[in-house]
């Protein structure tokens, strides 16, 4: 895969006839005694599973793209690969800028240490200098509504507050390409409201989105283009209203998929 | 090595935080904290000084300082191999999630572990000076033993932490392994007492090399010679380049094993 700085051109990801291979091993030889069990039986207990088959597509910069999809159709694989946690079986994938991902926020969180002290852990995994990060740490606390508790460790914050600090710091970030999966359910109708603002005037700035959902209305109403992914394959490509109306389709009759396309 | 030496300087910020948050967590939940730093050792010593001292006198003169010179080395050496061993494998939910170089878990697992060994020393000078025992000037020299001690801890820390992942015996063996080490290193004895005619076997363990130096400065006021300054620096290197070969071979598959 090529990570490339941020350039004029319009294409800022792009995939070309990328595979994402699983090797689904039944026993998995997690210790040394299976695996001089199986060396003695010779038997290869594994099966391949392809997460994401043949995917080509462009994002062209300072658009907001959708994936969409039935649960475990390879749309969160695709993330990965774009935030670059995978590196593809095959194909050619092209990113050009930085990249956060908001995939499952507060993931890199420590129960033990204080909110602050994780803004800048979060931060500097998210590829951020010390340096911004103490520079943004205030407009992130204020952001999050975290105020005195800022010097509590996490494991006493409510889940509400936990979801809200996460959030704020991966959208300090202010990367060229945000990915967002599946974690705007974060937080009251206030809160949200916050967070819708925030990726608007993510938009307005030019950056790059690509974003999972389930939810068909947030999709209709911030991408500007929508793919829908069903195993691991590319069905549709395009215009929000129309890939929606394909995809519930494929929800209501999963068998009017054409032959062809199934994987 | 350079790409090594790169991800460690472009990670600097981050490898540092996560070595921080390694010791706090370790400390937080104890009243004194940090100060547990300087006091375990420090107890540790005080027994061990008791029980030679009074219980069980040896031929050696000051026989606790002759241990602890190679002791708080050996001491460090383990507790980072048990930290990195599980470092890959324990930031299993963030390798899933963000792209960073591998190397920072297991990097940030030494260096904490090294902010702890320089603490250590403070109550081990501390006691070579209550127990009136001559505080050498080649004290100065121990960095040079230190550079060694590092590397070679760090090559075996990124080897261990790599094969872990795939077979998770590893973080049990290692602690039979390490016990086994300890026995066959000149850390409780003196390489003086090993017949002269088996002596070439225990000169194969890398780690009366790497170990040598501290010895040597802290508790026989010496300076080791150039060939033994090499010995140490060679094991240090090779076992960065073993330990860091292995590591870069497998680390785009560990997201797939974690």
């Amino acid at each position: 895969m090529s990570r490339q700085p941020a350039a004029a051109s319009s294409s800022v990801i792009s995939f070309v006839d990328v595979v994402q291979r699983f090797r689904v091993i039944q026993e998995r030889p997690d210790t040394l005694r299976e695996a001089f069990a199986r060396f003695h039986r010779r038997r290869i207990s594994y099966h391949d599973f392809d997460a994401v088959k043949h995917v080509s597509f462009d994002v062209e910069h300072g658009s907001t793209l959708g994936l969409i999809g039935r649960n475990g159709s390879g749309k969160s694989t695709i993330l990965k690969i774009i935030a670059g946690v995978y590196r593809p079986s095959s194909g050619q994938v092209t990113v050009r800028g930085t990249v956060a991902p908001l995939i499952e926020l507060g993931a890199g969180f420590h129960h033990e240490l204080t909110g602050r002290e994780n803004i800048l852990i979060n931060g500097l995994l998210l590829g951020l200098t010390r340096r911004d990060i103490l520079e943004r740490e205030q407009s992130i606390i204020d952001f999050a509504e975290i105020g005195e508790f800022i010097d509590s460790p996490v494991k006493q914050y409510s889940s509400g507050m936990y979801m809200r600090l996460a959030f704020a710091v991966a959208t300090e970030v202010d990367p060229d390409i945000l990915l967002i999966d599946e974690i705007l359910a974060v937080g009251d109708a206030g809160f949200r409201e916050k967070c819708d603002q925030r990726i608007r005037s993510f938009r307005e700035r030019g950056k790059t989105m690509i974003m999972v959902s389930h939810d068909m209305e947030m999709v209709s109403k911030l991408c500007d283009r929508v793919l829908l992914i069903n195993k691991g394959e590319l069905l549709e490509d395009g215009r929000p209203e129309y890939v929606i109306a394909r995809y519930k389709d494929l929800v209501e009759h999963p068998s009017s998929v054409p032959v062809a396309q199934q994987g | 090595m350079f790409e090594l030496t790169r991800d460690i300087y472009d990670y600097r910020e981050l490898i540092w935080a996560l070595a921080m948050k390694e010791l706090r967590v370790r400390y937080k939940r104890s009243v004194l904290g940090f100060v547990w730093a300087l006091l375990n050792p420090l107890l540790m010593m005080i027994v061990l000084t008791l029980v030679f001292g009074t219980i069980m006198r040896f031929s050696i003169d000051h026989y606790a300082i002759f241990l602890l010179s190679m002791l708080l080395p050996w001491t460090f050496f383990t507790q980072a191999l048990t930290y990195s061993v599980e470092s890959v494998v324990g930031n299993a939910d963030l390798l899933k999630k963000v792209h960073i170089a591998k190397v920072v878990f297991p990097v940030a697992a030494v260096v904490s572990n090294i902010v702890n060994f320089l603490l250590s020393l403070i109550p081990l000078a501390l006691l070579v000076l209550v127990l009136r025992f001559p505080l050498h000037w080649t004290w100065i020299y121990l960095p040079v033993p230190m550079l060694g001690l590092f590397l070679f801890t760090l090559g075996t820390s990124l080897f261990l932490a790599a094969i872990n992942v795939f077979f998770r015996d590893i973080s049990h063996i290692i602690q039979i392994i390490l016990s086994a080490w300890f026995y066959f290193s000149p850390i409780i004895y003196s390489l003086d007492f090993i017949p002269a005619k088996h002596r070439w076997l225990f000169k194969l363990n890398p780690m009366l090399y790497v170990l040598n130096g501290f010895r040597l400065s802290i508790y026989y006021g010496l300076l080791p010679q150039l060939t033994s300054v090499a010995m140490s620096l060679a094991c240090g290197v090779a076992a960065v380049l073993i330990g860091y070969g292995v590591f870069r071979r497998y680390q785009e598959s560990f997201v797939f094993y974690v």
